[in-house]
């Protein structure tokens, strides 16, 4: 009897052990390319031309130059950082502000045509972008917007994802509070901004990293929007090192890994929302 | 929960660095020979971004200009201001803006369709030209202004940028195809590289460099043509008929792809990394001793300067090879390049056209063009100025073993072109060869007919 | 009057839904019209040319490329994005491992990594150096170095590879997610009854995953289906030897934007909106959502 326990405990602490080994395995798997970049990072542009991204390491090679150069070089790099900066928390604010007035609009009102309007979401949730990509660039181009921060943000602040979280999100109000609120005299506006608002914390918490995120490391529609090289965001300038006459691997590959530095502060900090805002349409949904 | 997060990343990011410091020691004794990466951050090959210059007095027009190497933008700049030394009265300041290599002629293309959002003045890469001059075109006819130089110009490289008899763009250089040899370790193998006049010549220094040392003598191209271009038209052949069809899968082609293919089979040509010798990685391996010989446009002398600096001295020039010594064929053809317009439809498109023009076409600027740039001037008055071209203090004089303009005047009146490299199809046709034929060839080991038949049907569709 | 008319109940509602109507209207409406309508264009020559664009495709063999590597991609990142996943999900979500967010978290870290900066790394560490990572590893391995970027295979490798080092860790917390609102009673319960470890996982977790599954599944289709940034990434915005990483968007943006010829492009677009629009209804009706809702 004790030894069959015994037999069993041991058989637990090996699968234990096992999994340790194994969850261990694959983190360091995840972690080595940018582990690679971080070492590359201190090593010459020219060593990187000369034998690849690799986990050398040799220190007479290594040296802060490139980080002395993306710091006090002569170079755009801070200009696409903080445009890219400025177009994430504009997009994210005034998307989840207009994504959260339509989700209202969807979770607390019965209204004619509302299933089939809301059907349209559903539709636009499953086609990508691309798809129509080219005529609304053409459009945009007829609109004369091009090369403007506006054209990249409009198309998509009424954002279906985010109306579709912020639409189950409000399902569960009861309808008491915004009686309560009509009783009070506030418009339906009203009712809107100052009840649901603040009750929508959370959610927007979830959805602002989300959405940030997609901004911050949005790349195509800029790419055919943006001209200038001076609106150039963080992903479009990067790319822009890379080119047929000469790459600056130097500022590249500093600048790459830097790029992830915001990004990867914000989630240590507010990590549950981050796990919150990417999982809210596996488990709603 | 963020402390533990952090503490075993910072934890993990240690392993891996012991683990990897232990096998990082055999790499130490070769990395010598990298490539001065300072130089190259200094001469801001790649730099993006928007330069002014400074420009005193009231009566300066602004002129808007689009360039894709930041070299250029410095070129340009000193020009300008020799410019309004000369022309108080018609003083310009430039501004320009400088954008990665696809992304701005994709810019260009949608700017002139939608007719928004265009600069005055338009540095475009050679291969893309001929896709704005087509249908509409959106460029200034630049005959007028070039007239004034023409004489001393070479006539090939005006033709790249020309449509119908009309001149649309201004040439930095006439990229003349030439041989690059690295002297001291062919000597150490035996060959001395005056002595290899033909391609059978070229062949055999290879086999026989080959078997002396067990490394490759040159490379063939799969991501580039300029090589093979070059063969083509000295056998007299094109990648369109007479008549102006595609037709790529023609018999010189085949010809000059199978003798091509035959100095790979005999293990002294090899396909460098990187497909082609412009590019980083075969600057390495050039720079190494990987490779004994480039047949590059003139142009390369930069790269070599700029990134070749362990074989400093060490390099001579030569003519390219031919197939007959005695049968006349083109010496060189012009390679690569950017065509500078003018847009049509700009405010200031006239004053635009005459300072691009002294630019790029006058001799004093055609001097810097050698000075700053390396590159073998348009404007052939310079090349047998000795003060310019033998001076002791020019960084490509210095680096090379013999004076690389004695090649170029070698040359001078035998350098051919190709006229399809004129022709809208240009683009694509370029495009398939550089992506999949060469590599279907050379990488693949496909059938050369076979191979060039496939081609063409992709292309037949894409022109249908 | 009209304030009366904008705050009143009855009208509110569209209020609230204009932004939404409005976008849906200029920004998927219109666009996708004309595509239609480019699609019969010969853009740069401004007319008409009937299906011309379609024939065009039909004998096009690089697009047919196109879409079997898309194709291709998309299955590719179905049978190692949802299995492995959903187990790693269950082995951290099971009391026997200590820690699972500090692991979870590492995990999510490629995810925060744009993928221009994903698609750089990945380039230099399948360089076709013998000193890269990748042919490190190979050298290890005892094989020689190789041309990862220029094969048919080795590349959709490595796109593949880039696709799990950025995805897997996102997939592990959806699956977590859905986990997690499974009742813990229900595995105590299996377990009194004497069900192994396995038999609890195929039988309690694997079938009440179901809806996170299909949604995993969904996102993985069109995210496959549409990719373009990492095969542009990884050949550095050239077109890749052979088209090995060529894709339908890949195709869409060099006939579009490179050779500029809009209206195949568009017919480009609209063959994948095909697509996608048939492999939604095939789900719709494997899901039995059409019987759902007839309820």
């Amino acid at each position: 009897m004790n030894n069959n326990k015994n037999k069993k405990r041991r058989k637990q602490q090996l699968v234990k052990a096992g999994m340790v080994i194994l969850f261990i395995g694959l983190a360091v798997l995840i972690l080595i390319p940018i582990y690679a970049i971080f070492l590359a990072s201190f090593k010459p542009g020219g060593m990187l031309v000369q034998y690849g991204l690799n986990l050398d390491i040799d220190f007479k090679q290594m040296s802060l130059n490139n980080y002395i150069v993306m710091f006090f070089g002569k170079h755009e790099y801070w200009r696409w950082f903080f445009n890219s900066i400025f177009l994430t928390v504009a997009t994210v604010i005034l998307t989840l502000l207009v994504s959260a007035f339509v989700g209202y609009g969807f979770a607390a009102y019965d209204f004619k045509g509302k299933n089939i309007l809301f059907v349209c979401v559903l539709i636009i949730l499953s086609i990508p972008l691309e798809v129509v990509m080219l005529p609304l660039y053409k459009q945009m181009s007829e609109w004369k917007i091009m090369n403007s921060y506006t054209a990249i943000a409009l198309p998509f602040l009424a954002h279906a994802s985010t109306i579709f979280f912020f639409r189950q999100y409000l399902m569960g109000l009861p309808k008491s509070l915004l009686e309560a609120g009509r009783i009070d005299g506030a418009t339906e506006y009203g009712i809107f901004f100052r009840i649901i608002v603040p009750i929508m914390k959370p959610a927007f918490a979830a959805m602002a990293i989300l959405n940030g995120m997609n901004s911050w490391n949005n790349y195509l529609w800029p790419l055919l929007v943006i001209r200038s090289s001076e609106k150039y965001t963080l992903t479009l300038g990067l790319n822009t090192l890379l080119n047929p006459y000469g790459n600056n691997y130097d500022l590249l590959i500093v600048g790459s890994f830097f790029s992830i530095v915001p990004i990867f502060i914000l989630f240590v900090c507010f990590q549950r929302y981050f796990i919150e805002g990417m999982t809210a349409g596996a488990v709603k949904g | 929960m963020k402390r533990k997060l952090l503490s075993v990343i910072l934890g993990l990011t240690l392993m891996i660095s012991t683990l990897s410091g232990c096998s990082s020691k055999s790499t130490e004794t070769d990395t010598a020979g990298t490539v001065a990466p300072t130089e190259a951050a200094e001469s801001g090959i790649s730099a993006v971004g928007t330069t002014e210059m400074e420009v005193q007095g009231d009566d300066v027009t602004t002129i808007n200009v689009w360039t894709f190497i930041a070299l250029h933008q410095e070129f340009y700049t000193k020009m300008a201001e020799n410019w309004n030394e000369q022309h108080p009265d018609k003083k310009v300041k430039l501004v320009l803006s400088n954008m990665q290599y696809d992304d701005m002629h994709n810019k260009l293309s949608l700017a002139l369709e939608s007719g928004e959002g265009a600069p005055d003045v338009v540095d475009i890469e050679v291969s893309k030209f001929p896709a704005f001059t087509t249908g509409t075109i959106g460029l200034r006819d630049l005959t007028d202004v070039i007239a004034p130089y023409k004489e001393s110009v070479v006539q090939a490289r005006l033709n790249l940028y020309s449509k119908d008899g009309k001149f649309y763009g201004l040439p930095t250089h006439v990229g003349a195809t030439v041989a690059f040899y690295n002297d001291d370790i062919l000597k150490a193998a035996g060959i001395n590289y005056e002595e290899i006049k033909t391609w059978d010549d070229f062949k055999a220094a290879g086999v026989k460099y080959f078997e002396a040392t067990g490394k490759y003598f040159a490379t063939v191209e799969t991501s580039a043509q300029w090589m093979t271009s070059l063969m083509l038209v000295q056998k007299g052949g094109n990648y369109l008929d007479a008549d102006g069809n595609l037709a790529v899968n023609n018999d010189k082609m085949v010809e000059v792809l199978t003798y091509i293919k035959g100095m790979q089979d005999t293990g002294a040509f090899g396909v460098i990394p990187g497909g082609q010798p412009d590019t980083e990685e075969a600057y390495a391996a050039f720079n190494a001793g990987d490779y004994a010989v480039q047949i590059m446009p003139f142009w390369q002398t930069s790269r070599f300067v700029n990134y070749m600096a362990d074989i400093k001295g060490k390099v001579g020039i030569a003519p390219t090879p031919v197939w007959s010594t005695t049968d006349g064929e083109a010496q060189s053809i012009g390679g690569g390049g950017t065509g500078t317009a003018i847009i049509a439809s700009g405010p200031n498109a006239d004053l635009a056209a005459e300072v691009m023009a002294f630019i790029k076409l006058s001799p004093e600027a055609n001097k810097e063009v050698w000075n700053i740039l390396g590159f073998d001037p348009v404007n052939t008055e310079v090349w047998t100025d000795t003060t310019l071209t033998q001076n002791p203090d020019n960084q490509f004089v210095q680096y090379f073993k013999n004076y690389p303009f004695d090649t170029l005047n070698a040359i001078k009146d035998n350098i051919g072109g190709l006229s399809s490299q004129t022709d809208e199809k240009w683009p694509s046709i370029n495009n398939e060869f550089c992506t999949v034929t060469l590599n279907n060839i050379f990488e693949n080991g496909m059938d050369i007919k076979e191979a060039l038949d496939e081609s063409q049907a992709t292309l037949e569709n894409e022109f249908q | 009057m009209f304030k009366k008319f904008f705050y009143s109940q009855k009208i509110a509602p569209y209020v609230f839904i204009l932004p939404f109507l409005l976008t849906f209207l200029c920004f998927w409406i219109v666009p996708i019209s004309n595509g239609v309508l480019l699609s019969f264009q010969d853009v740069l020559k401004d007319k008409w040319v009937g299906a011309k664009n379609y024939q065009r495709l039909l004998t096009d063999k690089i697009f047919f490329k196109a879409i079997f590597h898309s194709v291709r991609y998309m299955i590719g990142t179905l049978v190692l994005l949802i299995p492995f996943p959903m187990l790693f999900a269950s082995l951290l979500n099971s009391k026997l491992m200590k820690k699972p967010g500090l692991f979870k978290s590492i995990y999510f870290i490629p995810a925060l990594t744009s993928v221009v900066v994903a698609g750089i790394i990945f380039r230099l560490m399948f360089g076709e150096l013998d000193s890269s990572l990748a042919n490190r590893v190979l050298t290890l391995l005892g094989e020689s170095p190789i041309k990862w970027l220029h094969g048919e295979l080795t590349s959709f490798f490595a796109l593949l590879l880039l696709c799990c080092w950025r995805w897997t860790g996102v997939n592990i917390l959806y699956f977590t997610a859905g986990l997690q609102s499974i009742s813990t009673e229900l595995f105590e319960a299996a377990s009194i009854d004497g069900a192994n470890a396995w038999q609890q996982f195929t039988r309690i977790s694997f079938p009440l995953l179901k809806p996170t599954t299909i949604y995993v599944v969904t996102i993985s289709i069109y995210a496959g289906l549409s990719m373009f940034t990492e095969s542009y990434m990884l050949w550095a915005g050239k077109n890749s030897p052979n088209n090995v990483g060529l894709t339908i968007v890949g195709y869409l943006y060099r006939q579009g934007i490179e050779k500029r010829a809009l209206g195949y492009a568009c017919a480009v677009g609209l063959v994948l909106l095909i697509i996608i629009m048939f492999i939604n209804i095939i789900q719709l009706i494997l899901n039995g959502t059409f019987k759902k809702e007839e309820r």
